[in-house]
């Protein structure tokens, strides 16, 4: 017989061990988003009971279970101009910052990692090009890179459903988008000024070869990861940043689930994290 | 409404220090390392800390080092440990803690010294 | 000046791939940081790097090299690997503590053997340390040890720690020792209630 009923007690127990991993909290107003996707993943694992779950989700050596359940807890949709409070931080604070240090001879150099299908470096070129002054002064290299090459492709390709771009100022559809078969595309200049690489975050053969980042855009792929590789990811990014360097993650994610080696730092439109400036 | 932040990783100890506060009138937020403490705190305005040493990630002492690098939160921290061995003291103080306490805590020792460091009269 | 792509291809296979081992244990001495932390990276595969990399953890102060020693020892996991870590709970350094405990708990197997030994340790801080851990360890005995711990621990705040982990790891089988710890701390309201609260948890009600 399998009992599938979750008790109030199962449900704090499983939200504080789900806060203790991921610093996702979900109040006990969230109890019918939760229980139903907790049920669900019971269902789909033949487990008995929810201590039976429960234990799988703790001890499980992959972390497969809890990273299927994360999946299903959170919204992985991606979009243009998605958590764009980001880019408001990027164009107000994170740029005008480092340009404060940079030498003026080299490029500032942003790298998305994972770029998924696009949306995210599209979006930051845009931003780039309509919001920042500092464009007319400085290069700028966007590197945006994905564990997988077929995404990439479709990245290349740059077409887009209404849906996708449902966010983009009007003015800025009008000049960055043309209406092709199958949806929008963005406008070649854009996808020309985007560099495309495939890169596996957790294999330092690929990390080694980025250097000199003056800022990450790392948004939704560490939460999927395990506590081991979170961490050494996180350090392979440190690795890749020049000092005083940002990092952004997505907004259920935090540092403080990941490692001590960045500084939290807070701008009016978004807490980022820096390489620390005199760190070696 | 004073504003409290309890830093600890463990859940237990969060949530009997939340509910002597809250009996007390006070609202409180919580956080588990130093990390999230400070993302916490940086966004937020807080009336007091009140700080474990031992955390994953980020712990106490940094934590506060770190805060009171930033003028615009000063607000008092209680540091709390499980030993009382004078060097964690010194160095409690020395990270910017206004007192130490020893673990565990009784809920009228603890409101004795939180009244205190935020200058309202005891009760 | 513009939106641009970066004008050199990525040197693929930088200068570090086809390092020996002999420049790699000198580099993990050098005074650079980074040529410091790659070293403690790809020292892993070389004869005696959980060694090197335990006297590197010693001396080494730049906390971003640190983490990757720690990263690396965590991935070699070996038994000289996990004493070294042992011997860091009682660093005067409360972060290399507490990053050894994280360590640790990566390696919930090799842990597991010394875990006895640990949970009786003199000092009380190792204890808690200890149980910290337990956290982690899918072990069949994590119930039963932390079972001892609150039935026979002097130490409050050990005891404290056990019963946070049985909240969440418990079963019916902790709750008479759970009643036994109310009464050995009658004047501790703290484990008054994280014993209630455990007890509320196990059976459910
Ligand atoms: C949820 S999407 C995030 C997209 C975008 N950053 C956002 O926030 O909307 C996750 C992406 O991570 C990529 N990914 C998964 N594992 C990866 C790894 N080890 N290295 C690089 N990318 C990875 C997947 O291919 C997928 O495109």
């Amino acid at each position: 017989m399998s009992d599938h009923n979750i008790s109030e007690h199962d449900f704090d127990k499983f939200a504080e061990f789900f806060y203790r991993k991921t610093g996702i909290k979900f109040e006990p107003s969230k109890r019918y988003f939760v229980d139903k996707r907790l049920t669900e993943r019971m269902r789909e694992t033949g487990s008995d009971s929810f201590r039976h779950y429960f234990t799988t989700l703790r001890f499980q050596a992959s972390g497969e279970e809890l990273q299927r359940l994360t999946n299903l807890l959170t919204v992985n949709e991606t979009y243009f101009m998605r958590e764009d409070y980001q880019f408001r931080c990027l164009i107000d604070s994170m740029l005008p910052d480092v340009i404060s240090r940079h030498d003026p001879r080299k490029p500032i150099r942003i790298w998305c990692i994972p770029s998924s299908s696009g949306e995210e470096p599209y979006s930051i070129a845009m931003y780039l090009l309509e919001e920042w002054e500092g464009i007319n002064d400085w290069d700028v290299e966007l590197i945006a890179s994905d564990i997988d090459t077929q995404i990439l492709a479709t990245a290349q390709k740059g077409i887009y459903s209404e849906r996708s771009i449902r966010n983009v100022p009007a003015s800025w559809k009008r000049r960055y988008f043309k209406s092709v078969p199958g949806g929008h595309q963005v406008s070649e200049d854009i996808r020309d000024a985007v560099e495309f690489t495939r890169i596996n975050l957790s294999e330092p053969a690929d990390v080694r070869s980025m250097r000199n980042i003056d800022i990450i855009f790392c948004r939704n792929l560490l939460i999927y990861f395990d506590d081991k590789s979170r961490k050494v990811a996180a350090e392979y990014m440190y690795e890749a940043m020049s000092p005083g360097g940002y990092i952004c993650l997505g907004h259920t994610e935090s540092m403080g689930r990941i490692s001590p080696l960045y500084r939290v730092k807070k701008f009016p439109a978004a807490i980022v994290y820096q390489r620390p400036l005199e760190a070696k | 409404m004073k504003h409290i932040l309890i830093v600890d990783d463990a859940s237990t100890v969060r949530m009997y220090h939340r509910n002597i506060l809250e009996a007390a009138g006070y609202t409180v937020d919580e956080a588990v390392n130093g990390i999230e403490a400070l993302e916490k705190a940086l966004t937020g305005k807080f009336d007091l800390y009140i700080v474990d040493i031992n955390m994953p990630k980020m712990d106490g002492y940094e934590f506060l080092q770190q805060l009171r690098r930033e003028p615009m939160h000063q607000a008092p921290a209680v540091m709390v440990s499980t030993e009382a061995a004078e060097l964690d003291h010194t160095k409690a103080y020395f990270s910017g803690a206004n007192l130490y306490m020893v673990k565990p805590i009784k809920p009228l020792q603890m409101m004795t010294y939180v009244r205190l460091l935020m200058g309202e009269e005891s009760a | 000046m513009a939106l641009k792509k970066s004008r050199k291809k990525n040197t693929t296979q930088s200068q570090n791939e086809k390092r020996d081992c002999n420049q790699i244990r000198n580099e993990l001495l050098s005074d650079d940081a980074s040529s410091r932390r790659w070293a403690a990276r790809d020292i892993v595969n070389c004869p005696g790097a959980t060694h090197m990399l335990l006297d590197q953890l010693n001396n080494e102060e730049e906390p971003s090299v640190r983490q990757v020693i720690l990263s690396s020892l965590t991935q070699l996991g070996d038994s000289e690997a996990v004493e070294g870590l042992v011997n860091c709970l009682r660093s005067e350094d409360a972060s290399l503590r507490n990053e050894a405990i994280e360590a640790m708990k990566q390696l919930p197997e090799e842990v597991a053997p010394i875990m006895a030994t640990l949970l009786n340790d003199p000092d009380p801080d190792v204890r808690i340390f200890a149980v910290n851990i337990l956290e982690s360890l899918c072990h069949d005995d994590v119930e039963q040890w932390l079972v001892s711990v609150i039935r026979d621990d002097e130490h409050v705040n050990v005891c404290a720690t056990a019963v946070d982990l049985l909240g969440e790891v418990g079963s019916e089988i902790s709750i008479e020792a759970l009643t036994g710890l109310k009464d050995r701390f009658t004047e501790e309201p703290y484990i008054q209630f994280a014993a209630d609260l455990a007890m509320k948890r196990i059976s459910g009600d």
